[in-house]
Formats: structure tokens, C-alpha cells, sequence
């Protein structure tokens, strides 16, 4: 019980971090304007490359946009709570908070799954609003109606992709939580990093197959991949057996990697207790 | 030492200043006039949300009174902030204030730049004030490696690296250890007496006041309570104060009715958890208000374990001045 | 010397050596801001060779290494007073007779100097891997960068003094500016190519927008014949000297104006403990 009660607070001190400075309003509206200016960026990409190149056929372009959309939003929410560990650890050092916490009868954990479930929360609206509006922008921007498909099934679907991704996030939260744990400066760097390789490789602009021998092998089996391919397969194929492929494979992905973030993590604490650096400002 | 015949450094007449806020408007000031001489170190201590901080402030440019004035070395504060900064110097025992990645030489440098001083003579007085305060050692060290304690003394140094006419200190020795806190007001005092500089020390610690402050001005929601040497102020209360101690403590419901007893000027109270022992000390204008309190004590049902007559401290001071001690009076400001 | 001016050359110096300091002073920042321009360029890159367009590889990585220097502008010179205020050391700025634009531009060719390694590391990597096609004027290419990066920091000049009476607020305000901005200017690709005139006569407000398309089109030449179009440079130089000189002195300005509001309603010296 007190596992639950230390989340549920957790969450609302993430919320609260997040948008108590604002009205929530105004917090989401400035929160949704990167993750469409960064998806209208690659969707001009797209079309600079389709006005000027010669390999995408005009029947093809529609279907592409929504590709690179449903991606790039998903890549956008992936990122913004995956590294919500990595700042609360950080800015608790820096504030004194998290050595408080880490003494506490749940410690550290369910702190850190909260503010990265409150983090989810937040995404998830901004990023679904930034897909709605990238959308539009392209009809008018581009003259191109995307085809998503939107029906009742596959935004419930897609509800479930969203939700199972949450394993796979956390865990990378956790991963990247253990670093954090013992850096006492660039704590934000390996973060950066990895969000800069999801973004390759996780399918979020361009098929990881056109990525040469084995960088697509490792496109192939990050879960969050799965997660993007499962959403693309329900909002723009409208194909349901594809989906649940996808999704048992970013679930069981998601599962292995939360299970590995957990354990790194553990592990870090101990380690880092030992060396006294629990409470050690970041600087 | 008489300050009598100095000039006048630091000159402020019913000084107000409010901030209105989503809870209302809080009176930060409340009409201080205040007079500062040049070699003075003059005190100002008062609980948390006295008014102290707000004062420093508004001295040292970082804040306009709502009314009133302020002038810093002649110049008003709020309307020539710029003939005021290159005379004077501030820092805050808050602050840890310096860029990590430099070391603390580099960073001292760096401040000694915004006033235009030259690099060598910058790095004579790093040298010179470092020796004095125990800093030769960790100057060549990066800033965030050095413990609190040598942070501050880093702080310290910048503040007098400008050679300021008028230096203002908030609190500049809160959480350090005993040494580096005793460092810090021997080199406080030098510079005063030495050099001649006018030294506004905001402060609730008394023992620093009683120190090294050449006066003192007592300050208490927003007003200036009272301003003389602490000789004079503990004086001014006439008899020494009584110190009674019960087992087991009193709560505070049963004490109130002590204020009314004839003579007593306040009081305030403690609790000694490792005795288990209550200890209540009451200001008192006389013999024979003292030996009132006791019988009040008494007749009150306390059980009286001893009590004796202690020198007066400026918190009696305070307490005769406000009814309550310190920390009586912080857990009774709403900030 | 007149001592007002000593005093700003001796506070821009050593501001400067502050930021460069604190950089080099740690090798590993390089390595480090050159991570998430890397990947977004080459992932950009990527995305360009799918879609056919292998020639708009150049735009991809150009547009990491002016990302570079407009997220510097962004979180090391708009941010920096926030951080600053935290800390305890804005107000010694304030309170001491050192000019707060001095330490602006203290701040700004410490950012340059502290932000080139990595942004030159991006465009040799990018040259390596990709080698992309370009035909560089290349005195056009200088005077084009420096007119850009004095805009842009002159911009994050005026951002800065934000900061003085906005504090936090402004801080998610920078959030919401660095992608739309980036977006508008056609960091990443020609917006010549791809938006409507209206909208890249909007985005001529912004000297990243005008910086991005004078470097695109003399690094690379976007007119069909290989040669640049350089009537259109040459307004964009125009252009960037404008915006720098009107920005720096809105800038001055506006913190006069701030520093002002900010003494009025003590949010100078708020910070957390």
C-alpha cells in the first residue's frame, strides 16, 4: 500500500513540477509547439525531397507523410518521458529532495516511475495534440489530406500501444536513471544521446532497413521500434494482425528492458551508496 | 570608540517598502530611519522576516523603496544606483555564489573585473585577504570542490576585493562551523577598524553582534525597535534577567498569564530534551518583579527546580522590546 | 583610458574567459554537444537519401551546426541569468558598476568561442561520412556566418533580459522557442523551397530565418544554374546588419527598462535555496 501511495504522490509532484508555474492551459499549449515544429521539419523534409527528387510516386507521398508523422510525434513522446528519471534524480541532488527520498520506506523507485507516469500523462496529450495539428498544417502547407485511420478500434488500439510502451520507456528512464546516480556533471548528456539515437533507429523518420548491416539488426530489436511499427500498422494500415505482432514484440521488449533498467538501476544505487555519492551535488 | 564625529556612509529616513502579492500586501518596511557612520560596524538583528534582508536590498541597489529614502556615501540609492555600485559591495551568507568549472581565484578575478581593477592589483588583494582568511591553499582549486565553509570564505574575499566604502552582509556566517565563522568576523573586524569601511551586518545571530557591531539597530516587522551599543541596550533593561527551570516543562498555555505579572517586560522558553527540563527566561525591571515571576511560578503549580539571575542578552533585549523571543515571534510571522 | 570604458572591456574580457574557461576547462563538453546535433542531422540526412534528395544532405548538417550555436544562444545566453539568479550571482552582476551589456557580450563570444569546436566537429564528421555537394562563395560564407551569429546572440541579448523580471516562466518560454524557430527558419532544409511566400516573409522577423537562407544559398547554390542567387544574399546581409544593430539596441533598452521593473518588484535577487 505504501508502494502505491508513494507512486500516486510521486505523480502529483510531477504534475505539479511540471505545470505549477502555469495554468495547465498555457503549460500544455508551450509544451505541444516543439513536437510539431520538430514533426513539420521532417515532413518538409519529405516534401522538398518529393517536389525535388524523383523516387516518391504522387500516390505514395499521402501514405509517407503519415509515416513520417505517426513517427515523429511517437519518437517526441518516447523522448520527453524516458528521461524524466535522469532529471529527477538530478535536480533532487540538486535540491536535496532525492537523498530524502532514496531514505524513505519505498525509496527511490516508485518516486521515479511516478514522475515518469506524470510525465506520460503529459506527453501523451501533447504529443496526440501535436499529431492532430501537424495533420492540418500539412493540408494546408502541403495541399495533402494524410490517410490516418480513425476509427473507435484503432484509437483504442493505439490507446493499448501507448500504454504498453510504458514499459519499455520506464525502463530506459531506469537505464538512464543509474548514470544519473553517479554523474556529478553531464548528467543530461547520455540522455541527449540516446534520444539522438532512437531517432535513428527507431524506424521514427526512415525504415531501419536502409540502414546498413547490423546498425538495422539493432533498429530491429529496440521495443520501441515495435511500438511505432504497431502504432503505424493500426493508424495508417488499418492493419490489426500486424498490430498485435508488433505490439507482443514491443511488449515483451518492453518487459526484458524495464526488468534490465530496474536491475542497472538497483545496482547503481548500492553501488553508489557505497561510494557516498548519493547526495553528492550535480554541478 | 565614538562614530559621533564621522560622517554619515549610509543615511535612510522613513524607509517603506510593501510587496503585493497573491496573498495580499506584505509591509516589509515600516518607516526605518537609520544613520551609519564611516568605520562603523553596525548591526542589524532581528528575527526571520524582520525586515532585514529587504533593508540590504534596498542599500544595495537590487530593490526601490515603495517611499522614503535611502543614500549610500551621499548618493540616493534609488535615483543614482550607478554613482552607488562602485562604492560598495554586498554578500549574503544565502549565496554560494561562482561559476563551478573556475577555481576560486578565477572567479574572484572575474569579480574584481567588473570593477575595473587592474589583474595585478586583483590578485595582490586575493592574495592579501586569502592569507587572511585561510584561503591560500584551495584558491587554485575548482569552485565546486570546496566545502561550504571555504565557499564562503571565497564570498567573503569578493566582497572586500573592490576596496568598498560601504560593505552590506546578510547573515554572511549562517551554517558555517564555529573556526571558519570566528575567521570570518576577525577579518570583518580588521577591515572595519584598518581600513576605515562601513560595514552593515544583517544578522539574528547575537553572540556575532555582540562580537564585533559597534551599535546595533534591534528590527522587528519592518520597524527599527530600537539602535544603540549593546552595552547600552542590555543596560537599558535595568535589573538582570531571572532564569527559572521546571520539570517537568510548562507548555506555553500555562506561561501566558507570567507576562502579566507586575514588572515583567517578556519572556521566552525552552526545553532542555536531554534533562527533561523546562527553562523559562523573563525580563524583569526589578528585584522585586523578578521574585513575582517566581511566586507566580510557584502558585502556578510548576514544579521549580532552580532559578537564578544570568547577565542580560540582546535577545532579552528584543524580548522587552517585543513581548516575545526570537523564535516565539518567527512562528508567529505569516512569511 | 576613460574608466566606464575600462571597466566594459575589462568585464567583457572577463566574461568571456569565464564561459571558455568553464568549457575547455572540461574537454568533455565538446564531445557532448556535439551528441544530439549529430544524430539529428545525420538522421535528417537519412531522411533526405529516402526521399530521394541525397544533394539536400549539406542542408541537414548545416543545419546542425547553426542548431549548435542557436541552442547556445537559447540555454547559455537567454538561460544563463536564470541560472545566474539561482545562484546568487545576478544580483552581484547588478549591485556592481559593471555594465550588464558587457557581460552580455562577455557572454556571447564565450558562447561563440565555447560553441565552435563542436559545431566545426559536426561539419567535418558530416563532410566524412557524407561529403555532401556544395559550391561555396566562401568570402560570402563569412560574412553571411558573422552577420548571423552577431543577430543571434544580439537576439539572445533581448531574450536574456527576460529573464530579469520573468524568471521560470521564461525558461519554458525558451522550451517552446527552440523547435518552432528552428522550423521557421528552415534550419534543416531551404524554406525557399518549401513554403509559401507569406509565410517566408513571417520568417524574415527572425535573423536565424534570414542567416539560414543566406548560407544555404552560398554554400549551396540553390538556383538551379549552380549559381547562387545573390541578389537575395545580398539582402539577407542587408537584412542580419539591420536586425543585429536594431536588436543589440533594443536589448540595451529593454534591460535598462527591466532592470528598472525588476527593482520595482524585487524579482532581481528571487531564487531557489
Amino acid at each position: 500500500m505504501s508502494y502505491v501511495r508513494s507512486l500516486v504522490a510521486s505523480i502529483r509532484v510531477g504534475w505539479s513540477r511540471d505545470f505549477g508555474w502555469t495554468n495547465p492551459i498555457l503549460g500544455f499549449s508551450l509544451k505541444t509547439i516543439a513536437p510539431i515544429a520538430s514533426t513539420m521539419t521532417a515532413l518538409t523534409i519529405l516534401y522538398i525531397g518529393f517536389k525535388n527528387g524523383a523516387s516518391i510516386a504522387s500516390a505514395q507521398f499521402p501514405f509517407l507523410l503519415g509515416y513520417i508523422v505517426i513517427g515523429a510525434t511517437l519518437y517526441a513522446h518516447i523522448s520527453a518521458y524516458s528521461w524524466v528519471p535522469t532529471l529527477a534524480i538530478a535536480e533532487g541532488k540538486w535540491t536535496f529532495v532525492f537523498p530524502q527520498v532514496y531514505v524513505s520506506t519505498r525509496s527511490s523507485p516508485p518516486y521515479l516511475a511516478g514522475r515518469c507516469l506524470a510525465s506520460f500523462f503529459s506527453s501523451t496529450v501533447t504529443s496526440m495534440a501535436s499529431l492532430v495539428v501537424a495533420v492540418v498544417i500539412s493540408l494546408y502547407l502541403f495541399g495533402v489530406a494524410i490517410p490516418l485511420v480513425i476509427t473507435p478500434l484503432s484509437l483504442f488500439l493505439f490507446g493499448i500501444a501507448l500504454v504498453v510502451n510504458i514499459f519499455a520507456s520506464m525502463g530506459l528512464g531506469f537505464l538512464l536513471g543509474a548514470y544519473a546516480i553517479f554523474a556529478s556533471k553531464f548528467e543530461w548528456a547520455l540522455p541527449t544521446y540516446v534520444s539522438g539515437l532512437l531517432m535513428v533507429f527507431s524506424e521514427a523518420l526512415f525504415p531501419v532497413t536502409s540502414l546498413p548491416h547490423p546498425f538495422s539488426d539493432i533498429g530491429n530489436v529496440l521495443p520501441f521500434t515495435e511500438f511505432i511499427r504497431a502504432s503505424r500498422a493500426v493508424l495508417l494500415q488499418g492493419s490489426v494482425g500486424s498490430y498485435v505482432y508488433y505490439l507482443g514484440l514491443s511488449f515483451i521488449g518492453g518487459i526484458m528492458l524495464l526488468v534490465l533498467g530496474l536491475l542497472a538501476f538497483k545496482y547503481a544505487e548500492r553501488r553508489a551508496r557505497r561510494l557516498g555519492v548519493l547526495d553528492r551535488k550535480v554541478v | 570608540m565614538s562614530f559621533r564625529d564621522a560622517k554619515p556612509t549610509v543615511e535612510v529616513e522613513d524607509l517603506h517598502r510593501e510587496f503585493k502579492g497573491k496573498e495580499g500586501t506584505v509591509l516589509a518596511l515600516d518607516g526605518v530611519d537609520l544613520k551609519v557612520r564611516e568605520g562603523e560596524v553596525f548591526g542589524v538583528l532581528g528575527p526571520n522576516g524582520a525586515g532585514k534582508t529587504t533593508m540590504i536590498r534596498i542599500l544595495s541597489t537590487l530593490l526601490l523603496p515603495s517611499s522614503g529614502s535611502a543614500r549610500v556615501m551621499g548618493w540616493d540609492v534609488a535615483k543614482r544606483p550607478e554613482k552607488v555600485r562602485p562604492l560598495i559591495s554586498t554578500a549574503s551568507g544565502a549565496e554560494r555564489a561562482g561559476y563551478d568549472y573556475i577555481t576560486a581565484r578565477g572567479n574572484l578575478w572575474f569579480f574584481s573585473q567588473l570593477y575595473g581593477l587592474s589583474s595585478k592589483l586583483a590578485h595582490e588583494r586575493i592574495n592579501e585577504f586569502s592569507e587572511m582568511l585561510g584561503l591560500t591553499d584551495y584558491l587554485d582549486r575548482k569552485f565546486y570542490t570546496l566545502s561550504t565553509g571555504y565557499r564562503q570564505r571565497v564570498t567573503v574575499v569578493r566582497a572586500f576585493i573592490n576596496d568598498p566604502k560601504v560593505v552590506f552582509l546578510d547573515e554572511p556566517t549562517i551554517g558555517l562551523d564555529v573556526m571558519t565563522a570566528l575567521k570570518i568576523r576577525e577579518f570583518l573586524l580588521k577591515q572595519a577598524k584598518e581600513s576605515g569601511r562601513t560595514i552593515l551586518l544583517a544578522t539574528h545571530n547575537m553572540a556575532e553582534v555582540d562580537a564585533i557591531c559597534n551599535r546595533v539597530g534591534i528590527i522587528d516587522k519592518g520597524k527599527i525597535l530600537a539602535c544603540d551599543t549593546p552595552m547600552a541596550l542590555k543596560r537599558s533593561l535595568g535589573a538582570p534577567a531571572l532564569v527559572m527551570e521546571m520539570t517537568p516543562p510548562p507548555d506555553s498555555a500555562s506561561l501566558e498569564p507570567l507576562s502579566k505579572v507586575d514588572g515583567v517586560k517578556g519572556f521566552t522558553s525552552s526545553i532542555d530534551e536531554e534533562r527533561g527540563v523546562g527553562r523559562v527566561q523573563v525580563v524583569v525591571d526589578s528585584d522585586e518583579s523578578a521574585q513575582g515571576a517566581i511566586d507566580f511560578a510557584r502558585k502556578s503549580g510548576m514544579n521549580l527546580i532552580s532559578n537564578w539571575r544570568q547577565q542580560t542578552t540582546l535577545e532579552e533585549v528584543f524580548v522587552a522590546l517585543v513581548g516575545r523571543g526570537f523564535r516565539e515571534r518567527e512562528h508567529e510571522s505569516p512569511s | 583610458m576613460n574608466p566606464r570604458a575600462s571597466i566594459w572591456l575589462k568585464t567583457v574580457y572577463a566574461r568571456t574567459w569565464v564561459r571558455t574557461k568553464s568549457i575547455y576547462g572540461e574537454p568533455l563538453w565538446v564531445a557532448v554537444n556535439v551528441g544530439f546535433p549529430f544524430f539529428t542531422s545525420l538522421a535528417l540526412s537519412l531522411l533526405y537519401s529516402s526521399a530521394g534528395l541525397k544533394s539536400g544532405i549539406g542542408f541537414a548538417f548545416l543545419g546542425g551546426v547553426m542548431v549548435s550555436f542557436w541552442g547556445n544562444v537559447l540555454w547559455s545566453m537567454a538561460s544563463q541569468f536564470n541560472w545566474d539568479k539561482q545562484q546568487g550571482l545576478f544580483e552581484l552582476y547588478i549591485t556592481s558598476p559593471a555594465p550588464i551589456s558587457a557581460i552580455l557580450i562577455g557572454m556571447s563570444l564565450g558562447g561563440i568561442l565555447g560553441t565552435a569546436p563542436s559545431a566545426i566537429t559536426l561539419a567535418i564528421v558530416g563532410w566524412i561520412l557524407f561529403a555532401p555537394p556544395a559550391n561555396p562563395l566562401w568570402p560570402l560564407v563569412a560574412v553571411t556566418f558573422a552577420l548571423t551569429l552577431a543577430s543571434l546572440y544580439a537576439m539572445g541579448m533581448a531574450l536574456s533580459s527576460l529573464y530579469l523580471v520573468y524568471g521560470r516562466e521564461a525558461d519554458s518560454v525558451n522550451e517552446a522557442l527552440h523547435e518552432p524557430v528552428s522550423f521557421l527558419s528552415g534550419v534543416y532544409f531551404p524554406a525557399s523551397l518549401a513554403f509559401p511566400a507569406v509565410l517566408q516573409a513571417i520568417a524574415l522577423v527572425i535573423p536565424l530565418a534570414v542567416g539560414m537562407d543566406a548560407l544555404q544559398r552560398t554554400l549551396f547554390s540553390l538556383n538551379s544554374t549552380g549559381v547562387a542567387d545573390l541578389t537575395l544574399v545580398y539582402r539577407d546581409i542587408l537584412l542580419l546588419a539591420i536586425m543585429g544593430i536594431t536588436l543589440l539596441f533594443a536589448a540595451s533598452k529593454a534591460l535598462k527598462i527591466l532592470e528598472e521593473k525588476g527593482r520595482r518588484a524585487g524579482t532581481i535577487a528571487v531564487r531557489l535555496r
